[in-house]
């Protein structure tokens, strides 16, 4: 699932010296810091943390990651073009908002009303990256600012009850032998999203665009069009997102919904493997980079730690695994 | 800048270095010497540890074995910055200083002249400055903003910067391959006075007219190992040349001379062809089998003829046309359609994915191609990769090599590789053989004259002027963005073309400054 067209290892025939082996051991270590890191945290939550090692603990923990590994794809291919996308948070306030605006049609019609939408703003976003040339930090930017008031404004600003029942309330309750309707929905989505980078010419153009955008432009790829599908893309993941928090809360609360998560989702898929430099995407990095901040988050919530000095402690926890990644440089 | 108490003893003396990389021996038991006054060419092709013994001698790297001494004494660095305090600068092609601010800030940083400690005195600043750069020869405003300049200009100023740090040692890696030729002369100057001033100079270079022309001795290195020093007298270009390959040249290429092809259908085509005030009312014929060289020095709007041709960038007037049909308004992915290929001159900021490995470097432009509703078969890319491996003798260790660990002529060939995928009926080449050994240019004359030989026209700019005679049938001379003349290779020499362009560069004078 790991797309590394840059982290293939070439296969040297040369004799295997001890300096080689030092290098692939970082090389490795590198590669794969984000499962370790996830390992040692949860061998660590497992042995200290009361209540960890718990099957309603994992349900609940599961439930939270839905729909940051959902905008953690998205950001894994905006990334992997060289750009980002600080929309995400404020479209699921967004979806969130236009599933109460559309609720008449029905709770399916609604969801998709909501998802299309915060697709057809990411084609947006897409457009002001690709036409206008505007920095991807900037029309990010932009969206995260103008989504969010959008999202306020058409529920004048107040939070607003969804059915408990149907579509909404199975998204929002269901599970399956402990692992949640979500969780299970936003894991085939990452694999059909691992399938597209790997095995896509849509996933290679994505890659071109962000190895070299002039490259690929004189190598005749459609570089235009990969960049509207993947802001597009993120757009539509943002929006099912959305749909997941709102029916976990059981309202749509554009107040609340996807605060700060495009921090959480860049973090994800940094963390997970994809450099900010672009021309690298580690879709299950991304996950497991989700999962890991999840993780995390519980851990902080279940030892009492308090939520200021947790926010701290989190940011040295991402610094810490960043900088695992970066050894061997 | 002193002269050394004993005169014959090297500044800077690299005694048996021997340094590995993953079991691959970059350096293999190297002794060298640089004495003070002396200019040293450094040659050898890519691969044979130039860059490494470069950042051995800089504490870049520390050698495995064997030692640097530096005027008499055992030196050790651990990194770039020791080596400098000790008066050793390396100046790179990617140079390292601060494009907004000025000529004088960036002479004078970390050391400007201060009122009170604290504040700078610019008025000083810029006058200490402005000496240094009379007296090095150099015709540039102090108060300049560095980014206004050319690079070979930033370049020299970052060469001044070193001296007036009190270097002993300048290294000047691959100086000119980015330079005009004015620029050249003016760098070749500078490089003389610091000859005067007692400083040892390491000139690294491929085009051996310019070791011949500036070095006092020359050094060869292969595969990593020392293989002569001598002064150009003791090392003509045959020798110097075998000394590098390892083995005789090999005879080069027969190219088209004396084929009459303008009864060949025309292919590709230009009328009038304009792109701002670059490329003004170029007009090219190219017919099925030949090879047209646009031979001009670089600025001359031979690489925005090319990028205007192949619609990477919008020409605004003029006609361009493939096989008898016009192509307007098109894009690089239209005219690949078509049938035109183009490998551009920057490879690595314009032809490589240097994260992606060979496969999608090659693949790129065909990936549509080679699977169906969108998918990609991995088998039939690496089908194509072997293919061309093959052709083209690739030397890579297999198809899932990261570009990046190739050599420049390898990485040429695989964009090379990715031009013929598209099995094209015109083919343009920006400089192909820019900053690659003598080996593979070659190597690469030969596939040009072979695919020429298949009925593709192919349309061609370089530096050197030599490598259009060698392979090109017939040329046209470009300047300041105007056609100045036609020329037929056969019987024409070197010097024909440059006083031809020289003549061309004369009625333009007010351009030509500019």
């Amino acid at each position: 699932m790991t797309d590394t067209a840059g982290s293939a290892k070439p296969k040297l025939t040369a004799r295997a010296s001890h300096s080689r082996e030092t290098a692939s051991w970082t090389d490795w270590l590198r590669t794969n810091s984000v499962y370790i890191a996830f390992a040692l945290l949860v061998i660590f939550n497992l042995a200290v943390t009361p209540g960890f090692n718990n099957l309603y603990a994992l349900r609940l923990l599961l439930f939270q990651a839905a729909p940051l590994i959902l905008i953690a794809l998205g950001q894994s291919l905006a990334i992997g073009t060289r750009g980002i996308d600080l929309s995400v948070g404020s479209l699921m306030a967004l979806s969130s908002s236009m599933i109460a605006v559309a609720i008449g049609l029905g709770q399916p019609g609604a969801i998709a009303v909501a998802i299309l939408t915060t697709a057809f703003v990411g084609l947006f976003n897409g457009a002001m990256v690709t036409f206008l040339r505007v920095d991807p930090l900037i029309s990010g930017l932009a969206l995260l600012v103008a989504g969010r008031g959008l999202a306020k404004v058409l529920l004048d600003g107040s939070r607003v009850g969804l059915p408990s029942g149907g579509p909404l309330g199975w998204l929002g309750m269901a599970s399956y032998v402990f692992i949640p309707a979500t969780a299970i929905i936003a894991i085939v989505i990452a694999v059909i999203v691992a399938a597209l980078v790997r095995r896509t010419t849509f996933g290679r153009y994505t890659l071109f665009a962000g190895a070299s955008r002039s490259a690929a432009f004189l190598a005749g790829t459609p570089v235009r069009r990969t960049l509207l599908g993947v802001y597009a893309i993120s757009g539509l993941l943002a929006g099912l997102a959305g749909v997941f928090a709102s029916a976990r809360t059981g309202a749509a609360d554009p107040n609340y919904i996807g605060v700060l998560f495009e921090l959480d989702a860049i973090a994800a898929a940094v963390i997970g493997g994809n450099p900010l430099s672009g021309g690298r995407i580690s879709i299950m990095g991304a996950v497991f980079g989700a999962l890991l901040l999840e993780v995390l988050n519980a851990t902080f919530i279940m030892n009492n730690i308090d939520y200021t000095y947790a926010q701290i402690l989190k940011a040295a926890f991402i610094v810490a695994a960043l900088y695992l990644q970066r050894a061997g440089h | 800048m002193n002269a050394p108490e004993h005169p014959d003893q090297p500044v800077l003396e690299a005694r048996h270095i021997t340094k590995t990389f993953r079991g691959f021996k970059a350096l293999d038991d190297v002794s060298f010497d640089l004495r003070a006054g002396e200019v040293h060419g450094l040659m050898g092709e890519n691969g044979a540890g130039k860059s490494t013994l470069i950042k051995t001698l800089t504490g870049f790297h520390a050698p495995d074995a064997g030692e640097l001494r530096l005027a008499g004494n055992a030196a050790r660095f651990t990194s770039p910055r020791e080596s400098q305090a000790a008066g050793i600068a390396a100046v790179y092609q990617e140079i390292n200083l601060i494009p907004e601010r000025s000529v004088a800030e960036n002479i004078m940083l970390g050391r400007e002249p201060r009122i009170a400690r604290t504040i700078i005195d610019r008025r000083r600043l810029n006058a200490e400055a402005d000496a240094l750069l009379a007296r090095y020869g150099i015709g540039v405003n102090a108060r300049t903003r560095l980014a206004g300049l050319g690079l070979g200009m930033q370049q020299m100023i970052a060469i001044t910067r070193a001296v007036a740090l009190g270097a002993r040692v300048v290294i000047l890696d691959e100086p000119t391959s980015a330079l005009s030729g004015s620029e050249v002369d003016l760098l070749f100057d500078l490089v003389n006075r610091l000859r005067d001033d007692g400083v040892a100079t390491l000139f690294v270079s491929h085009r051996l007219s310019e070791c011949y022309a500036l070095c006092d001795r020359l050094t060869v290195l292969r595969d990593g190992k020392h293989i002569r020093t001598g002064t150009p007298e003791e090392l003509p270009r045959t020798e110097l040349v075998t000394a590098m390959l390892g083995h005789e040249r090999e005879a080069e290429v027969a190219r088209g001379e004396g084929r009459d092809l303008s009864a060949e259908p025309r292919v590709l085509s230009t009328q009038d062809l304009c792109w701002r005030d670059r490329v003004r009312d170029v007009s090219i014929d190219v017919h099925a089998g030949e090879v047209v060289g646009l031979v001009g020095l670089l600025g001359s709007g031979r690489t925005e003829t090319f990028k205007a041709i192949f619609g990477a960038t919008r020409a605004e007037g003029g006609r361009i046309t493939l096989d008898g049909t016009p192509l307007t308004r098109h894009t690089p992915a239209v005219s690949i359609g078509r049938g035109i290929a183009f490998l551009p001159e920057d490879r690595r900021a314009e032809g490589i994915f240097g994260r992606l490995p060979i496969r999608e470097n090659m693949t790129a432009t065909t990936l549509g191609a080679l699977g169906r509703f969108g998918l990609v078969s991995r088998r039939r890319q690496v089908a194509l990769v072997d293919e061309f491996v093959d052709e083209l003798s690739i030397k890579c260790s297999g198809a899932n090599q990261p570009i990046s660990e190739l050599s420049g002529g390898n990485q040429q060939k695989v964009l090379l590789a990715r031009c013929l995928a598209t099995r094209p009926r015109a083919l343009l080449l920006d400089d192909p053989t820019r900053g690659i050994d003598v080996g593979a240019k070659d190597e690469v004359h030969a596939v040009i004259r072979r695919l020429a030989g298949e009925g593709i026209a192919v349309l061609i700019t370089s530096s050197e002027v030599e490598e259009l005679l060698t392979v090109c049938d017939r040329l046209i001379a470009i300047s300041e963005g105007e056609t100045a003349g036609e020329l037929e290779v056969g019987g024409t020499s070197a010097e024909d073309v440059l006083a031809l362009l020289a003549a061309a560069a004369d009625r333009n004078p007010t351009r030509a400054s500019a």
